[in-house]
């Protein structure tokens, strides 16, 4: 980019960055939750074969105030969910306003938009 | 032992077992779940709805994991996966919204096995050839900046390469989403045959740039299996903090592998796929 004072952030950098931060923030949250499962009481294998996902976000708050280890890992399994969907926006993001490559943001916006679809309402 | 012991022993054998998973995942582009689903039922008789729905998670944190290095160090291309991603969600959510009522999911099983046996073929035709020689880009590619280069560190040096066949690849980008959308895999496995088959990318570049799209596509299927409560967390935990391990050490080991030792893992791995998809088609419990 000659002319400009400032290089725009690489897509590629700020995907890896969003990608990274995602992966790890959810891992960390994961185990706190695994932590507190234990810390708070007995936890059977039986138990861990069984438990089923607690989908709606309004429940999964109220176990995490309670301190209920199996929320914070809902949360935790949330977080990883969302990481590639922060990192399609982001680069929408980058695409139109760093880049203005309109297309690519068109392109991107559209996935976007697809895979919210699937994750949210389909099924 | 006491009941938390226990808890804890089954949470290492389930980490263990996944760790596999995430190196076989980062390396060939197929997100894991071809080691996962089978160890888990195999060997920790999980139920298969359940295994799969923990793969499908997994799949998420080896795209992000291993996509985190590959698109750092410049090997994804994310022109290739925004555009195709276009195609692959559009035919995830007709075959998970659309198809997957009607489709008959075990005869869809064994054509996708068969299919991805057949698809070995082409693969075993350049076993030996290390780059793709005399690929010009086509039209779209051309009018979309697709084509790119990237840093070789086994070669050592800067591949700079062409980008053809964009339409079969859409066409073929379409079917895998199809494919996940209604027997709830990442498909990875066709993404990477896109790439490698139709638009004769270097294999390097097929598998970082799958890896980089099944993120995307497992996100968006993995709403259905979170409602229908096949999600377990206590499962889910071991198997995605494994994984990531796993595809970080798979990323080292594939940025300094050639090219033909990538693809002789991915042929590997196709052929495993294939088989267990036959396998599931024709009812048998593993």
């Amino acid at each position: 980019m000659e002319g400009s004072d400032k290089e725009p952030i690489a897509i590629e950098d700020a995907s890896a960055w969003v990608l990274r931060t995602g992966v790890i923030l959810s891992a960390l949250v994961m185990l706190t939750g695994i932590l507190f499962s234990f810390v708070h009481g007995t936890v059977s294998v039986q138990r861990m074969k069984s438990d089923a996902f607690e989908y709606r976000p309004a429940v999964i708050w109220q176990g995490i105030c309670h301190g209920s280890g199996k929320s914070i890992i809902e949360a935790g399994i949330y977080i990883l969910l969302f990481t590639p969907i922060m990192r399609v926006l982001t680069s929408m993001v980058l695409f139109a306003f760093g880049q203005r490559d309109w297309v690519y943001a068109l392109i991107t916006m559209v996935v976007l938009i697809l895979t919210l679809t699937g994750l949210l309402w389909i099924g | 032992m006491t009941p938390n012991e226990q808890s804890i022993l089954w949470l290492c054998e389930v980490a263990a077992a996944s760790l596999a998973g995430g190196v076989v995942g980062a390396i060939s582009g197929l997100g894991g779940g071809i080691v996962i689903v089978p160890v888990l039922t195999i060997f920790l008789h999980m139920p298969i709805d359940r295994a799969i729905a923990a793969s499908i998670v997994s799949v998420i944190a080896v795209s992000s994991g291993a996509g985190s290095a590959y698109v750092r160090d410049r090997i994804t291309n994310i022109r290739i996966a925004m555009f195709l991603e276009l195609s692959t969600a559009a035919g995830a959510l007709l075959g998970a919204g659309v198809l997957a009522p009607i489709l008959p999911e075990r005869v869809l099983s064994i054509l996708f096995g068969l299919l991805l046996l057949v698809s070995l073929i082409p693969i075993f035709a350049r076993f030996g050839q290390e780059l793709p020689q005399n690929v010009s880009n086509d039209r779209l590619a051309n009018a979309l900046h697709l084509n790119s280069k990237y840093y070789d560190k086994h070669l050592g040096r800067e591949i700079a390469y062409n980008v053809t066949g964009i339409p079969a690849a859409l066409g073929i980008m379409a079917f895998a989403g199809i494919i996940s959308g209604v027997l709830g895999i990442g498909a990875g496995v066709v993404k990477v045959l896109a790439h490698e088959i139709a638009m004769k990318v270097p294999t390097k570049v097929s598998t970082a740039t799958s890896n980089f799209m099944i993120g995307v596509t497992a996100a968006a299927g993995a709403g259905i299996y979170l409602r229908r409560g096949l999600v377990l967390p206590f499962l889910v935990v071991p198997v995605a903090v494994a994984v990531m391990i796993g595809a970080l050490m798979g990323t080292f080991l594939m940025e300094r592998m050639s090219n033909t030792m990538v693809r002789k893992v991915f042929a590997l791995a196709l052929a495993a796929a294939g088989v267990q998809m036959l396998l599931r088609g024709l009812g048998v419990s593993f």
